[in-house]
């Protein structure tokens, strides 16, 4: 079957920086931590949410097994509307290894309480969480960002992106200067 | 990825200019915070992609399902109806598929020579035996939209019938290394990419061997020149060019899907006996190629009963369709068998679907997939030819409704399938043709073993234990095949001893898919080249071609709703026995995929299909209102007659088809009464002749009382009006 497009468990370290103090980023901290009791998680879906969860599921399902395999599993909260890291998902199924990602699979029922602990998480942004995420880069204060700027940060920090996904971000973004409106930016790519 | 932009490279020097200019912190903040948020828009897109791809192809397999239904309903006919009927000669020819026996005979019938080409003619002028040159001018023509004079059609085709007839079943072809071989998939009708491949590819030659894998026609609107294109270089080169059979080479499935349409549209004298050859070419395709003794190529796939000697040794020219088994085999009729055509099971069709990883919204166990009836190709009696009473009752229903004759008789006369010159068919002919339709129809399922393809009708799935068996049994290494669409023109599967290639990009709507071809070179390595035609879709970004196809994708389903509304509200209000008018959405996604069967994610779905659901809840009478598909000749009293006829566009055009012997496009009141009564045999439904004649009256009969198939079949296509569209 066609490989996946979606990268897989990333490095966990961020870049190292000069900054001294601590980064005050939402992820939660590195390995080490067990993984999370998701047996003692209280479902509190209502009937037709799980209706459609479980059909969203099943569009994942690649080999009939009614079951997807552990790199899915980000995909498919973030098809449902969530937008866990990759780090969040990966502490969920217990950190598991490349292979494990590949190679294991859970079914709906034991997807359930995962998408709910990811639910539950205060971890969320809107619409204005990004705008100020991209505004920290408007160095005229003008409403725009330097793409070239932009890519560096996408490709080096965080949960890296690779060429391929930046370009297919940023497409049609940059002006012939080379800067982006991030608050059209942003309003656009909510609007899938 | 799709078709994404390229955007100008950032030169290197302005790069080292760049640098970070926010805190460490803040950055990693910002860069995670981007991340997740456009991994979350890959990912809902990649959803909305699979859904679209969902709806394609589930309207695509279903109507090959309808049209196998269709095939064996007049099999059934056929079979059990007396030849006294003259109705049953409404049908009959299409099985009568060899009225004259010798070579000889139909050498004199195809011969092109008392055919003149005039002065006026201002189209290509071949002269034969083909040479390089003339399949040159041949393509330049065509890219000019040229039409070649039906003399020389006839002339390329009967050079490539007598060629074909000394070809193998199988094709043995060795790469050595200094070559590499090309090998590209289902085209469809579709010269740009036949075109787009040249160009980037080269043509064929001594030095550039081809292997075409089938499906040169139906769908697209240039069938026909690339046939000729093929045969042309086939005949130039025979050593290099290589044709496989696919399930489109087949006269019955043209009737259908466009190709007998085209040829008739733009050969209106010579066009019956350019189609009648075509016949005849098609069933003389060799079935398969192998490279090197070590790479199978077949339009299909395999089965778990494939056995390549058996392949190599028969009349493969036998089976000039491969939609119906030879009679030695056909299903007798007794309670479960498919010759009755009895109501679908309705998990069916889901299962087989689920077989081939689409999700759905019932949640049945994997145990019930051997309950499925059998209702393909594949059913053999289980003995015994008696005729109980109930399916004696069941074959009068059918007779009556089809206008037939009351009485009848044990069929005593020579089936009318078979070439006197084979004789009766044998048990033999029934494993042989099997061999041909798994090689032609099946597809690869993930899951191991061998199941029938329900979803299409004919062939089998097979499974990656399958895979290793035939591949390990014949000491080859890897399957290529074709017949399924894929999004980036190919897909491996079964831990890559599968290859699927189709070349035919943007092949359900603009933007769909790429097309793909593959090089291999003596290492019997393959590698990809990708395509997709046409200037305007590859500066689409991703998103906006997932969202062109999406509309054209929900079009086509908002119609298959509308034609369904009966259906549909009659299944809603099983669900609403107080007569509310809403129903929930739980009820609304079981109750909408009891009645279309296309195993669609409705829930995914719901979004793009109902604009308000308050509270949970739909009610239904309104949305299918507001489905705002017009019809656009509202003046016919009977609603239901048109109901049924949108429901059976497909079918009811194949009819016509079938009976307009002479192939002129016309068929007179009385074949149009006679269609319908057919129709409704096949469905099992009563339609009166007063609703017929109201239907024909509301029509325009040409002043000899006949009319036009296309213009009927134009008069009554649904007109999507939505704002959506």
């Amino acid at each position: 079957m066609a490989p996946k497009k979606d990268p897989k468990a990333p490095a966990k370290k961020a870049e190292p920086a000069p900054a001294p103090a601590p980064a005050p980023e939402p992820a939660p901290a590195p390995a080490a931590a067990p993984a999370i009791d998701l047996s003692s998680v209280k479902i509190e879906f209502s009937a037709d949410q799980i209706d459609d969860y479980r059909e969203a599921f099943g569009l994942f399902d690649r080999v009939g097994d009614n079951k997807v395999a552990y790199n899915q599993i980000a995909d498919i909260m973030r098809a449902l509307g969530q937008n866990p890291t990759n780090k969040e998902v990966s502490k969920l199924l217990g950190n598991p290894t490349p292979e494990d990602m590949a190679n294991k699979r859970v079914e709906f029922e034991g997807f359930l309480p995962m998408l709910q602990t990811i639910i539950n998480s205060p971890n969320k942004a809107g619409f204005e969480d990004y705008v100020e995420g991209l505004r920290v880069f408007d160095k005229e204060g003008n409403g725009t960002v330097m793409g070239a700027e932009l890519r560096i940060v996408l490709s080096t920090l965080g949960e890296k992106m690779n060429e391929t996904e930046i370009d297919a971000l940023m497409a049609g973004q940059e002006d012939e200067n080379g800067c982006i409106n991030y608050e059209a930016f942003v309003k656009h790519i909510m609007s899938v | 990825m799709g078709c994404g932009m390229g955007k100008s490279r950032i030169q290197p020097n302005k790069c080292d200019r760049v640098s970070i200019s926010v805190p460490a912190a803040t950055a990693i903040r910002a860069a995670l915070l981007i991340q997740r948020w456009y991994r979350q828009y890959v990912a809902r897109l990649e959803m909305r992609r699979r859904c679209t791809w969902n709806i394609f192809q589930s309207i695509e397999y279903a109507g090959e399902q309808d049209q196998i239904k269709l095939y064996h309903f007049f099999g059934f006919l056929m079979d059990h109806f007396t030849p006294a009927s003259s109705e049953r000669n409404l049908i009959s020819h299409i099985f009568r598929e060899n009225e004259v026996c010798r070579d000889a005979d139909w050498e004199r019938y195809f011969c092109y020579k008392d055919i003149e080409v005039p002065d006026s003619y201002c189209g290509p002028h071949l002269t034969f035996p083909m040479t390089f040159c003339g399949v040159s001018k041949l393509m330049e023509a065509f890219k000019l939209k040229q039409q070649l004079h039906a003399r020389y059609v006839l002339q390329i085709l009967g050079e490539t019938w007598r060629l074909l007839r000394i070809l193998p079943n199988i094709n043995h072809v060795s790469v050595c290394h200094t070559k590499e071989i090309t090998i590209c998939g289902d085209l469809h009708g579709q010269l740009e990419d036949l075109l787009l491949i040249f160009y980037k590819n080269g043509l064929p030659s001594c030095e550039k061997p081809y292997v075409f894998n089938g499906d040169f026609v139906d769908r697209g609107k240039n069938s026909l020149e690339i046939l000729l294109i093929l045969f042309g270089f086939l005949l130039v080169y025979p050593n290099e060019v290589h044709l496989n059979r696919g399930n489109h080479e087949d006269h019955i499935v043209n009737l259908r899907y466009g190709f007998t349409k085209e040829v008739l549209g733009k050969y209106r004298v010579h066009g019956k006996k350019i189609l009648k050859l075509l016949q005849k070419i098609f069933s003389w395709l060799p079935l398969a190629t192998v490279i090197n003794h070590k790479v199978l190529v077949v339009h299909g796939g395999i089965s778990d009963s494939t056995d390549l000697d058996m392949v190599a040794r028969m009349d493969r020219h036998r089976y000039v369709s491969v939609l119906r088994p030879p009679k030695a085999i056909r299903p007798t009729l007794n309670g479960n068998k498919a010759g009755s055509g009895k109501d679908e099971d309705a998990s069916g069709p889901a299962e087989g679907r689920r077989r081939r990883v689409r999700s759905l919204t019932n949640t049945s166990a994997p145990g019930q997939r051997n309950n499925i009836p059998r209702r393909s190709l594949h059913n053999l009696p289980t003995g015994g030819a008696q005729l109980n009473c109930s399916v004696e009752d069941e074959l009068k229903e059918r007779r009556r409704l089809a206008g037939f004759d009351q009485t009848y008789r044990e069929v005593k006369t020579l089936d009318s399938d078979s070439d006197p010159e084979f004789g009766e068919p044998t048990e033999t002919h029934g494993h042989e043709w099997k061999q041909i339709v798994n090689l032609l129809w099946s597809d690869p399922m993930p899951q191991n073993g061998c199941i029938s393809n329900e979803v299409r009708g004919g062939g089998c799935y097979w499974g990656p234990d399958v895979t290793e068996e035939v591949l390990g049994k014949h000491n080859l290494q890897l399957l290529i095949r074709s017949h399924e669409c894929k999004q980036d023109g190919y897909e491996f599967c079964h831990n890559r001893r599968v290859l699927t290639i189709f070349s035919a990009s943007n092949y359900y709507e603009v933007g769909s898919n790429r097309g793909a071809y593959i090089r291999m070179g003596h290492d019997l390595v393959p590698h990809f080249i990708q395509y997709q035609a046409s200037r305007t879709c590859r500066e689409l970004t991703l998103r906006q071609s997932v969202g062109w196809t999406e509309r054209s994708a929900l079009r086509a389903l908002r119609q298959q709703l509308f034609v369904h509304k009966s259906d549909l509200v009659g299944a809603f209000q099983e669900f609403d026995p107080n007569n509310t008018g809403v129903i929930s959405l739980r009820h609304w996604a079981t109750a909408t995929e009891r009645v279309l069967k296309l195993g669609l994610p409705w829930r995914v779905l719901r979004p793009q299909l109902i604009n308000r659901a308050q509270h949970g809840m739909v009610d239904y009478q309104q949305w299918i209102r507001e489905l705002s598909i017009t019809e656009p000749k509202p003046e016919v009293s009977d609603t239901s007659i048109m109901e049924t006829m949108y429901k059976n566009h497909s079918n009811l055009e194949t009819i016509f088809r079938i009976i307009d012997t002479d192939h002129s496009g016309l068929i007179s009141f009385e074949e149009f009464r006679q269609t319908w009564k057919l129709l409704s045999s096949h469905l099992k439904m009563e339609i009166s002749d007063k609703a017929i004649t109201d239907l024909a009256q509301s029509m325009d009969f040409n002043k000899d009382g006949s009319i036009d198939i296309n213009e009927f079949m134009e008069a009554f296509r649904l007109v999507d009006l939505s704002t959506h569209a």
